[in-house]
């Protein structure tokens, strides 16, 4: 590695730090206390903020929707856990979840993400408005809440799957949002 | 018919403030709309809406004023709107004012997805 290369790894090193991150189930109480965070550690940047707290609701409604991992909160409820992290990077936030999901969960999971990532903004405008149209919980339709995601980003969807044992793998996906 | 008034807060959830005034057929909705149970916090406003077509089939001006909402509150509103979408239809007088954060682009691409949608008149006003 050259000098310059070095002196940016440095930098980079510094300032890329974790402002959230949380493992565990996420029910409303969670949900409240982290939008919180948000919305204080990026004050200074409000369309930034505004981003990265609409990519968080729907993420986070996905995993206590979906994950096949349920855990109790205080009062004894089951909700859909995983984990989650806020960074900064030098030139944007990065926003990732993980969750697990079970094997047959695995391809519809990433067509979607695939089939979001091909379109164009104005065809992924027209897919969440078809998406919309068709009644909630429909199969292959219903959820939303990825697209509009996709749209919030400024960068396609990054994801990866990695097989935990036979019947389940965990899913990761992470969204970028420029600081400006 | 009695008016629908609910006051907003920002606490857990996000409910919005819903002021649904039957004399003068004013219907605004602001604040920001994240909650527990989407479709179960819109009915009141859906059946509102649907009873003052029905009884009063006066004018109504639906005034919008939210800084935020999730995807699941964007299908309550477009329910919303294909209501009045049918009343305008019908002969029913709608006037929908959608205020917007100037700076919120992609709130404004939201309310041109709501256009393209429903086929409704919507008036943008940006501040």
């Amino acid at each position: 590695m050259d000098k310059a290369e070095n002196a940016y790894q440095m930098y980079s090193d510094y300032i890329d730090s974790t402002i959230i991150s949380y493992n565990g189930p996420f029910d409303a109480q969670v949900l409240s206390v982290i939008a919180e965070n948000i919305e204080y550690s990026l004050s200074n940047n409000p369309r930034v903020s505004k981003k990265i707290f609409k990519i968080f609701i729907e993420l986070a409604q996905n995993i206590s929707y979906y994950s096949a991992e349920k855990q109790k909160n205080e009062e004894g409820n089951f909700f859909g856990s995983g984990i989650l992290m806020l960074r900064e990077m030098v030139d944007h936030y990065s926003f990732s979840t993980g969750n697990i999901v079970e094997k047959h969960q695995v391809l519809p999971v990433i067509q979607k993400c695939e089939t979001i990532n091909m379109l164009d903004r104005e065809k992924l405008r027209q897919y969440k408005r078809k998406l919309r149209n068709m009644p909630s919980g429909t199969p292959g339709g219903g959820n939303i809440g990825l697209v509009q995601v996709a749209l919030t980003a400024d960068y396609p969807l990054e994801y990866e799957v990695v097989t935990v044992d036979e019947s389940t793998s965990f899913y990761i996906l992470n969204v970028r949002v420029n600081k400006s | 018919m009695e008016n629908l008034e609910i006051e907003g807060s920002h606490k857990n959830f996000f409910i919005p403030s819903v002021s649904f005034n039957a004399k003068t057929g004013i219907c605004e909705l602001s604040g920001e709309s994240f909650l527990e149970d989407t479709v179960e916090f819109y009915k009141p406003l859906i059946n509102w809406v649907e009873d003052y077509i029905e009884l009063v089939h006066g004018p109504l001006a639906l005034i919008i004023r939210l800084t935020y909402f999730n995807t699941s509150t964007s299908r309550s509103i477009l329910d919303i709107l294909n209501i009045l979408k049918d009343y305008e239809e019908s002969g029913g007088e709608v006037v929908i004012n959608w205020h917007f954060d100037e700076n919120d682009i992609d709130m404004e691409e939201d309310i041109d997805d709501y256009i393209i949608d429903t086929g409704l008149d919507i008036n943008k006003i940006p501040f």
